[in-house]
């Protein structure tokens, strides 16, 4: 718990990372370092985009699986890595 | 109703339909319709008055409605309102019947105020206007007038012909049997003529008994409805027949569009797939542990061990992120310009200064792994992994000697330079590691102590730990300097060559290492003795053999030839190079003397065969020809100890050497008298270790602060001729123009 406690950390000194969620498999966030209203917002909208993702993905084929997700914009990237019981969103501006 | 026109060509027939409300008349009506009759009179053959009675006269002009009723306001009494009733509600047929003119004449404006109107039709030419104000009576109302009784006659009007098919009877002319049916036609028109006053027909009436109606009511409960939606996607079918296929005969199910794989005619309840709850899955099956699955909270995901893979992955991909550029230098690759970042001073804009200057290349400071935990250790040795060349293994070692871990193992990943792999503590300060090319995982560790270990690095913490020679009988007893793996000699085919761990250490031996019943085992390949009478031998010297004890020699480090197997060279204490081999433990094939200070690194060219680079602490290094006694090349460029000297992986004339203060990259193709790059390192900050890179132009360089810098090398060719001379040809050149 505390190895998983100090990656987090971590991963949060990065440079330019602007926050960590982890959403469970129905969307609500279980953890967070944002604020709520963000944090509620991205969980709704990235978790739809995770569905919708990975069901492209297991259209094409069924034996094939979502195990990454990057969305890279002009503001910064976020990074989604799913799975059955929970999604973890990082969200980055490496130039920041 | 009335008969109106199907037989019968041509004639509309009158409507003789009254409906009138015939009350008691009085004696001046009678008189009046006396008057009437006579006017037209048809006679039966007996001479009664058998004229018919018009049916409804024709008015000229437009009769409104309402001067009709404004007779003496006669139509203020009770029928009036009726028939006023029947005005607005039923519709006035006009009868266009020619003979009903006959009677036109006796009728005029004035007659109709006298008239009672029992047989007059109020016939309406069309249009007729609807009576909206029936304000035209406004007479006084007296007695007489309200007792009079008014009699209004409301017959049908006529029909109206608009189309008659009567002719053709549904059959067209041109068909077959149009003329049978004409007959037909023609005889039942005859007989319908007929019919009227033949007494072969007869009229007659029925009445029919409607059953009367009953309502009956009842009573249901209100059908529940439930909206319920699902997506079938192609996976969702995929997973439900993979996870009936892995219990089929656990649960019964109904499959309605699976084709039942297990062809046993079983009857199965529905079965659903159980997790997603959340999601748009649609369930052809059904679980029946579903109910009993609880939903994963907080605690149980973040300890899940997918979690933990996940932040893994994630850590390495925010690092990536900030180093990209650094890493796309490392690969070479070409870094792409993002347009939406604010610009940064790139490496290309350096690199093109750089390449301009040519004068002074320097190495490009590209990253640092370093985290907290080497804070304290200075790190001593670094191997990459055979197998990926993303990893990368450091050896460490603490200053502090009351650190309870005295030797540090990190294995670092190129993806995350923030925090190491893998971690693993050492009894021992880490004088060198070598990893194992047959078992990729396994990392071998020379220790100060003089133990060496192997750990396996797919696991981490205490397991990784293998096995190692500190409860060996004859183990080393002191540092270990260098470990290696190499493939041993006598298998036959490549593949079969198996790794030997070989080591050397500071008490003169070189061992073999196995893997015993209780650890490591080894065999000794050679001992190195001191060798007496050196000087008074030849100089391709052969060793001297005595049954003396000698003393034996430390050895600081050791090389094996990279295609023949077997063949190694040893650097010694005393500054000899002995060239030997696996299979003699004995003799030394060849010995090369010329340093005066110890021998700290020897190295084969991995280019050229037979050439190899050797630096020692009396501030030189030689480059050597196998079997030359003399080093064909020297390099001196500094006054301080070279710790290591390294052949390039990529180029065959590039090498480099560790000072204490500072790096040198020498380029033989360019300059052999001068190193062609000279990189200090920070104050208060030695270099101990040296490591190229084996798929890049990099140099990893440690330092005593526990740092490991990765360095890029510019391309040195830039700008001067293209043809890469092979060590060969430099060492011939040089050769050459020395006699």
């Amino acid at each position: 718990m505390a190895e998983v406690e100090e990656t987090l950390k971590r991963i949060q000194s990065q440079k330019g990372v602007q926050g960590i969620i982890v959403v469970n498999s129905e969307g609500i966030p279980i953890k967070t370092t944002l604020d709520n209203s963000s944090t509620v917002q991205y969980a709704g909208l990235i978790h739809q985009l995770v569905l919708k993702a990975r069901s492209t993905i297991r259209d094409i084929d069924p034996q094939n699986d979502l195990l990454f997700l990057r969305v890279r914009s002009k503001k910064n990237e976020i990074m989604i890595a799913p799975d059955k019981d929970y999604f973890l969103i990082v969200i980055q501006n490496p130039s920041a | 109703m009335s008969s109106s026109g199907s037989v019968g060509p041509k004639v509309t027939q009158r409507l003789k339909h009254k409906l009138g409300f015939k009350s008691y008349e009085k004696p001046k009506d009678s008189t009046a319709r006396e008057q009437q009759r006579k006017a037209a009179q048809v006679l039966d053959a007996e001479g009664r008055d058998v004229t018919p009675r018009p049916l409804c006269p024709t008015f000229l002009g437009v009769l409104p409605l309402d001067e009709i009723f404004s007779s003496k306001g006669s139509d203020r009494s009770k029928p009036t309102s009726s028939f006023a009733d029947l005005l607005t509600s039923s519709s006035f047929l006009e009868s266009t019947s020619q003979s009903s003119l006959s009677p036109k004449d006796s009728w005029t404006k004035e007659t109709i105020d006298s008239l009672t109107l029992q047989d007059v039709n109020p016939n309406l030419p069309a249009p007729y206007k609807v009576p909206v104000k029936i304000n035209r009576v406004e007479e006084d109302l007296t007695e007489d007038m309200l007792d009079e009784v008014v009699q209004k006659v409301i017959t049908d009007r006529d029909t109206l012909t608009l189309l008659d098919l009567s002719l053709t009877h549904g059959v067209s002319e041109e068909a077959e049997d149009s003329n049978a049916v004409q007959e037909r036609n023609v005889l039942y028109a005859e007989l319908c003529r007929n019919r009227t006053n033949n007494d072969k027909y007869v009229d007659g009436a029925t009445q029919t008994l409607n059953g009367m109606p009953k309502v009956k009511k009842i009573q249901t409960n209100k059908n529940i409805v439930v909206d319920e939606g699902a997506t079938a996607t192609n996976w969702d079918l995929h997973d439900s027949y993979c996870e009936q296929k892995k219990t089929p005969e656990a649960h019964e199910a109904d499959i309605q569009d699976l084709t039942a794989s297990t062809g046993k005619g079983q009857d199965r309840t529905a079965e659903s797939i159980s997790g997603d709850t959340g999601s748009t899955v649609s369930s052809l099956l059904e679980k029946c542990e579903d109910s009993f699955k609880a939903r994963p909270d907080l605690e149980d995901v973040l300890m899940s061990d997918s979690f933990k893979s996940s932040l893994l992955v994630m850590e390495r991909a925010v690092a990536t992120n900030v180093l990209l550029a650094e890493l796309a230098a490392y690969k070479n690759l070409p870094v792409l310009e993002d347009p939406d970042r604010t610009a940064e001073p790139g490496f290309g804009e350096q690199s093109d200064e750089d390449e301009e200057h040519l004068s002074t290349p320097t190495m490009k400071h590209l990253w640092v792994f370093v985290c907290d935990l080497t804070k304290g250790y200075k790190a001593t040795s670094m191997a990459w992994s055979k197998k990926n060349s993303n990893i990368l293994a450091v050896g460490y070692i603490a200053h502090d000697s009351k650190n309870p871990n005295p030797g540090l193992i990190c294995c670092w990943s190129l993806k995350n330079p923030k925090w190491p792999e893998r971690v693993y503590s050492c009894h021992s300060d880490v004088m060198s590691l070598d990893f194992s090319a047959n078992n990729p995982s396994q990392l071998a560790v020379g220790m100060k102590d003089g133990s060496i270990s192997i750990y396996s690095v797919n696991t981490e913490g205490e397991t990784a730990f293998i096995a190692s020679s500190r409860e060996g009988s004859r183990k080393h007893l002191h540092p270990v300097m260098q470990v290696t793996w190499t493939k041993h000699q006598l298998k036959l085919s490549e593949k079969e060559r198996q790794d030997v761990l070989v080591s050397v250490s500071i008490d003169g031996r070189i061992t073999k290492w196995f893997l015993g019943g209780s650890g490591l085992d080894c065999i000794d390949l050679m001992k190195l003795k001191k060798i007496y009478d050196a000087k008074k031998k030849a100089a391709g010297g052969k060793k001297v053999e005595g049954n003396v004890l000698v003393p034996a020699i430390p050895a600081l480090c050791f090389d094996f030839h990279p295609t023949e197997y077997g063949i190694y060279l040893v650097g010694t204490y005393d500054g000899l190079i002995h060239e030997c081999s696996v299979s003699n433990n004995e003799q030394f094939l060849n010995t090369y003397k010329h340093h005066i200070g110890p021998v700290n690194h020897v190295e084969w060219s991995p280019f050229s065969p037979d050439v190899f680079l050797s630096c020692s602490s009396d501030w030189s290094m030689h480059l050597w020809q196998r079997g030359v006694s003399a080093p064909t090349m020297s390099f001196r460029s500094a006054y301080s100890e070279v710790h290591i000297a390294q052949w390039s992986s990529n180029s065959p004339a590039l090498f480099a050497a560790i000072y204490k203060q500072w790096v040198e990259v020498w380029d033989l193709n360019s300059n052999i008298m001068f190193p062609t790059i000279v990189h200090h390192a920070a104050a208060d900050v030695e270099l101990t270790s040296l490591l190229f890179a084996r798929d890049s132009d990099s140099v990893l360089v440690g330092d005593t602060e526990g740092q490991v810098t990765v360095y890029k090398l510019p391309n040195l060719r830039v700008g001067r001729t293209k043809k890469v001379e092979s060590l060969d040809d430099i060492i011939q050149s040089v050769s050459s123009h020395r006699w």
